[in-house]
Order: structure tokens, then C-alpha cells, then sequence
């Protein structure tokens, strides 16, 4: 049992009981922790309701049913084990897309809920009264939340940690989540986020405002020895490697907003195009040079991409913030058109303060631009405001108005997806599922559109991000234009992601370390001996079970899909001058590959893999 | 042909410059041209040995946004072609 802490806790807040039960290490075996333990985890509820009578789709994802979890891995807060600071956090539906909710943070409140002696904390139920869970030294406590619903994210912190009386790691809510703004994130260690999903709105709809974590165990290894030797080699190649070694420290990942532009897949203007003449003014290069202060890692990492930064004056003045990171100057600028980095960073701290995930606020404004831009969206509506293309006052105050659900904020609050519905241009939600899409344009990088496409949480990058191979030349270069073998790449890169998340540590590793490294890493820890070829197999069971539940939901083939103009719009300009994603050749190839059929997976296939 | 060349990263922050406008004779003639401006040293920035034949493999070269290495024929240059290099970056 080297490598988990052997204990998982089960807190109802429907009858406010707390449990400590032994962690399933059959289970563990076969998805490792995190993500994968989560997901093994979840499929068993949606069994036990079936045998209630209650089906998968009848589950609300805001009601008492839907079940909420927080798990770390063998290597979450191991020193040694390289980025190892990050937990995952998962619920059987997200309230944005109906599909399973999945969110990943770094900070380190993964590691301080295994020293607080658990490697997973699952939330069932719903309380009627604002509550936070206190778990403390190896006890859990519900205590009353009453006085600290309402306020946001840094002032939760701030007290619970008063109030805890020693080191400890907050994740909480803001007023997003306790509004159930549908793409409410929950922020921990204060700019860290499980961004993605709303799982933020899922906590907010239990009333669970905060999770306290601390604690002075420390998860064992199995094998020390062997472990220290290559955990020196691993973090050797990490320190070694341009990217991680050098590229991410010095200017974080916003470095890549120039070669994505460059390559002319930096979505502008709700994606109507992929380059943007002005990038430069956004870029990593501009914020290291005008706003970073310093940097700041997560717990055990040796990259820290992490920006603090400050903006000394005028109009957007915050005196210390953290990022903003390369998705959200993307979402909260360059597609809102909004090429004023000060604005860019004091949307993004009230992201942070509120509690929002940056991608789908940012994403979600840009729609409604585009919307008004064509006419969709009335006067009356917008109570006065000017909601143009590259206002940044504008993109400030509507980050207010969707946490408090103000005026247009409540049609905000909805995200892209529903609001393109309801005022009649379903087609310009640059979304998947319902979850609105990264920072990088399909059209001129076709793996990605496949990603994308069959992402289980909805339109995400960070399941299988072949830009790595397509633009970056990592781990080798394979042209972005072209849709040959992509199928295959985008399998590996989803199976092996799903290791590095149920691990759990941080997927920027991956630009140094393959699925080698991750098997001699894990082995000493766990005392199990692993092959790549045993984590890749682990990988690919955690994708197709995830891949059983959503199906559950009703989730099929048709649902892998792209929005139309990334189909048919050719794109205008740049690199990618003329192109569409050919996506029903790829899913062919690809469904073939997974041993898929209309994108559920085979009895063949679930057997192969030991799935039940 | 006059074209423009781009720096990013570490290396507009060593060489103190975003962007040059050089007039080459070929693709291969652009960095020469740009090492008269940016020093020899450039040179070995793009060039992976000491005959300066290969281009150097962590380097992310583009023509018009077109890496270089996905483009199979000989890369022929135009009048305003952008060139850009970048040292290897990354994030998500």
C-alpha cells in the first residue's frame, strides 16, 4: 500500500455522516488513483442507481444525486516525484454539458490532503445549510459555513486558514459556485484552479463552500533506494530539457500565444479567424517584460510556470495577482479581442476572486460579442452595454455580472452553448458538449480537432494535446495540415494523459518524461512492478470506462463532433489559409483504433480491458 | 527578395530585437543576412553544425507560419515572406 495512504473519505451532507474507509488497492491496481480511481468510482454509483431504478440520465447534476470526489495518486505529494503538487477532481455530471465532470489543479492542496492522511475525499448528498469540510491530522469535521457564504475566494481562505490554526491547503468556492454560475470552478492555495466543467456549481449546489486540508503524515515509498535514483534521472531530464527546464520557467506558458498565432490557430474573435496581427501586444515575451514579478511553483515542482504579476496603474491596477496563463490571455483577450494585457490580468484576477473558470467566461463573452456583432442579441437585453469586440471594459464588468448572475450576466452564467440557443444562433458556441473550447484552431491543426472531438468532458486540450507533436515538435514533428495517422496519436496521447492524471502530477512533465519514465517512477513508489506497456493499458481502461459512463448519459458518435465552422468554414487567413477539419475520416480511423462502435466501446473491447 | 525575419523568446531578449527586414538571395541567404546585423553567433542559432549546413533540430523554424520541417520541397523564398524562429517553447 506504499505510495496512498490507505484511506479514503466518504462525507454524506445529506445526514452530515463522515466515514473513513480503507482505499480499494484492487482498484488502485487497475486505475492507479486519482482521475482513474475517481471514474472506477463513479461507475459504481451509476450502478448502484440503476438498481434503484434511478437511470443515468435522470441524474440532475446540480441535485442531491450527483456525487462530488477529490482524489490524489501514488505520486501526489511524494518528494521526489517530479510535479507531484496537483489533485483531480471529478463528479458524475457536469451541470455545463451533461457529460462526467473533470477538473485537474495544481497548488498543493493535492499533497496536504495526503498528509491530512487520505488519498481521496468523496461527496455525496446535499446540505441544506452552508457548510465546509475541516480534515485535519487524519479527522473530518462538517462545520457551518453560514458566515463565510458570500464572500469570495481569497477572504474564504484567508479566514479558514485562521480559523484552522495550522499550515493547511483551502479549496473553495466563490460567489460563482455559490450561484451555481454553470461554469463555476473551485479555486485552491488562492489562483489555482479545478477549472473546468463547473464542478464549482456542483459544490455550490450541495452548499459545501470549502474543503481545509492539512496535516504533518507523509505517504511512504516502497522501495527508497531505487526510487531516489531515478527520481534524480527523472528530475536531471526535467531541469535538462529546453522546455522545462528553461522555456517554462522564463516566461510560463503564455510563451506560446506568439507560435500559436504564428502558426495561425489563435483563435480571434470567437474563432472567425486564427491570426491576429496584434498578438505580440498579449504574448509571453510582452508579460514577462511589463508585469511579471516573480515566479511561483506548485508544491514540488521544479518548473514553476506559475506568473505573479502586478499592474501599478491606471484603470486596472492590481497590485499582486498570479497568471494569467496562456488559455486564459487567450479566452479573456485574444478571441474577446480585448489586446490590453493590464484588462487581460484584472479579468483574470476576478476570474480567480469570483470563482470562473477563465476558458468558458471568456469563451462565453466572445460568443455573445459575435452574437450582438450579427444582430442576435437586442438592445433591451444589454441594459446599455457596449458589448463590441475588444471593449475591455466592457469583458470587466461582465466577469461581475455572471458570478452575481446581474442583468445579462444570468444569460452569461449559462455559458456559450445555451446562450447561442436561446438567442437563435446555435452555431456560433465555439463549444463540444457544451464545453467551450481551448485556444487552439482545429483548422490548422487537425489532431487537436480530433481531441476535441472525442474528449469525454467536452471540447479540452489538456486530454490529449497534440499541438505537442503538431506545433511544438515534441515528442517529434508531425505536420498539423494533414490528418494521416493523427487517429493514433490522439489515442496514445489520451491514454497516457489519463496516467499522468491519475498518477496524479502535472502533465508538463510529459515534455520531458514518456511513459518509461512514469513506470520506473511509479514502481518503486508502489512497490508494484509496472511496465510503459502496463500504464499505457491502465490509461486507455480509465478512457474507455469513462467513455462507458458518459454513453450512460446518451452521449454517442453523433456527439464527437466539432462546431460547424471549424467544418466548413474555410479558415481565412495565415498557415491554415483554406482549411476545415476533415473530422468523419479521422473518428473513422480512430473509432476503429479504440475498438469503438458509433463511439461507445465494444463488449469485445471492455472485456480486453478488465472493464465490469 | 526582401523579406522579415522574427525573433521570439530567449532569443529576441539575446539579440535585443523582435523583428529585421533583410534582402536574401535564397532561404538558406536569410540568416547569413541576418547575422550580418545580429552578429556571427546568430548563425548558430538556426545551424545545427560547425559547416552550418543542417538547420538546428530544437529549433521551431517557420516560413509563413510553415514549419520548415513539414515542408517536403526545396523551400523556395518571396518578396514579404515572414520567417520567424523560435527556441523550443511549449505549454497548455
Amino acid at each position: 500500500m506504499k505510495g496512498y495512504t490507505g484511506k479514503t473519505l466518504f462525507v454524506n451532507l445529506s445526514d452530515g455522516t463522515v466515514k473513513t474507509r480503507p482505499t480499494d488497492m484492487e482498484i488502485a491496481r487497475k486505475y492507479l488513483g486519482g482521475k482513474g480511481y475517481a471514474v472506477r468510482l463513479l461507475y459504481d454509483y451509476l450502478i448502484d442507481y440503476e438498481k434503484k431504478g434511478i437511470a443515468a440520465r435522470d441524474i440532475n447534476p446540480l441535485g442531491e444525486e450527483n456525487v462530488l470526489i477529490f482524489a490524489t495518486g501514488p505520486a501526489t505529494g511524494i518528494v521526489g516525484f517530479p510535479e507531484s503538487g496537483r489533485y483531480h477532481v471529478m463528479a458524475l455530471r457536469s451541470p455545463l454539458t451533461g457529460s462526467i465532470a473533470s477538473a485537474n489543479s495544481g497548488g498543493r492542496w493535492g499533497p496536504f490532503l495526503k498528509f491530512a492522511g487520505f488519498d481521496a475525499i468523496i461527496i455525496e448528498g446535499k446540505s441544506e445549510e452552508p457548510v465546509y469540510l475541516e480534515v485535519l491530522d487524519g479527522t473530518a469535521e462538517i462545520r457551518c459555513a453560514k458566515d463565510i457564504w458570500g464572500k469570495n475566494v481569497f477572504e474564504t481562505e484567508k479566514i479558514l486558514k485562521k480559523r484552522a490554526g495550522r499550515r493547511c491547503s483551502v479549496a473553495c468556492i466563490g460567489p460563482a459556485g455559490e450561484n451555481q454560475v454553470l461554469f463555476a470552478c473551485i479555486m485552491n492555495d488562492e489562483h489555482r484552479a479545478a477549472g473546468r466543467t463547473g464542478v464549482g456549481a456542483i459544490m455550490g449546489s450541495k452548499k459545501l463552500k470549502a474543503i481545509v486540508v492539512g496535516g504533518d503524515s507523509r505517504p511512504e515509498v516502497a522501495k527508497p533506494d531505487e526510487f531516489e535514483e531515478v527520481s534524480k534521472e527523472a528530475i536531471n531530464k526535467i531541469r535538462n530539457n529546453p522546455v522545462t527546464g528553461e522555456g517554462l520557467p522564463k516566461y510560463g506558458t503564455a510563451i506560446l500565444v506568439n507560435i500559436i498565432n504564428n502558426a495561425g490557430i489563435l483563435p480571434y474573435k470567437n474563432w472567425q479567424t486564427g491570426y491576429n496581427d496584434k498578438a505580440d501586444e498579449i504574448s509571453g515575451e510582452t508579460l514577462a517584460e511589463k508585469y511579471l514579478t516573480k515566479n511561483r511553483a506548485c508544491w514540488g515542482c521544479q518548473i514553476g510556470c506559475g506568473r505573479v504579476t502586478a499592474v501599478k496603474e491606471g484603470c486596472f491596477q492590481i497590485l499582486y495577482s498570479e497568471g494569467p496563463e496562456y488559455e486564459s490571455i487567450w479566452a479573456l483577450g485574444n478571441t474577446t479581442g480585448v489586446m490590453q494585457l493590464d484588462a487581460i490580468i484584472k479579468a483574470n484576477h476576478l476570474c480567480d476572486e469570483l470563482g470562473l473558470d477563465t476558458i468558458s467566461m471568456g469563451s462565453t463573452i466572445a460568443a455573445a460579442m459575435e452574437l450582438r456583432e450579427k444582430g442576435y442579441i437586442p438592445d433591451e437585453v444589454l441594459e446599455g452595454l457596449d458589448l463590441r469586440f475588444g471593449n475591455a471594459t466592457v469583458l470587466v464588468e461582465l466577469i461581475w455580472r455572471t458570478a452575481y448572475k446581474a442583468g445579462f450576466g444570468r444569460y452569461l452564467a449559462l455559458g456559450s452553448k445555451r446562450l447561442a440557443e436561446i438567442f437563435g444562433a446555435p452555431d456560433l458556441s465555439m463549444s463540444v458538449k457544451g464545453l467551450e473550447l481551448p485556444a487552439y484552431d482545429p483548422r490548422g491543426a487537425k489532431g487537436i480537432g480530433l481531441t476535441y472531438a472525442t474528449a469525454n468532458r467536452g471540447g479540452c486540450h489538456v486530454t490529449g494535446y497534440t499541438i505537442s507533436p503538431e506545433i511544438l515538435g515534441l515528442p517529434e514533428k508531425i505536420d498539423p495540415l494533414t490528418i494521416e495517422g493523427k487517429a493514433k496519436w490522439v489515442k496514445a496521447f489520451q491514454d497516457f494523459t489519463c496516467v499522468v492524471n491519475s498518477a496524479v502530477n502535472c502533465l508538463f512533465t510529459t515534455f520531458a518524461l514518456g511513459a518509461e519514465d512514469y513506470a520506473a517512477l511509479l514502481s518503486p513508489v508502489t512497490g508494484w512492478d509496472m511496465s510503459a506497456e502496463d500504464l499505457m493499458k491502465i490509461g486507455e481502461r480509465i478512457y474507455n470506462l469513462e467513455r462507458v459512463i458518459i454513453s450512460k448519459y446518451g452521449f454517442d458518435g453523433k456527439d464527437d463532433s466539432l462546431p460547424k465552422r471549424l467544418l466548413t468554414e474555410p479558415m481565412p487567413e495565415g498557415a491554415a489559409r483554406g482549411h476545415v477539419v476533415e473530422l468523419e475520416k479521422m473518428k473513422e480511423e480512430y473509432y476503429k483504433l479504440r475498438g469503438w462502435v458509433n463511439g461507445v466501446p465494444t463488449e469485445e473491447k471492455l472485456k480486453e480491458l478488465e472493464i465490469p | 527578395m526582401k523579406v522579415r525575419i522574427k525573433l521570439f523568446a530567449t532569443l529576441r531578449e539575446k539579440y535585443g530585437k523582435k523583428e529585421l527586414a533583410v534582402d536574401a538571395e535564397d532561404f538558406r541567404d536569410v540568416f547569413y543576412k541576418a547575422s550580418e546585423v545580429l552578429g556571427k553567433e546568430f548563425l548558430k542559432e538556426v545551424f545545427q553544425n560547425r559547416e552550418l549546413k543542417e538547420f538546428r533540430d530544437d529549433r521551431i523554424i517557420t516560413i509563413n507560419g510553415r514549419n520548415i520541417k513539414d515542408i517536403k520541397d526545396e523551400i523556395r523564398i518571396k518578396e514579404g515572406d515572414v520567417i520567424a524562429v523560435f527556441p523550443p517553447v511549449a505549454g497548455g
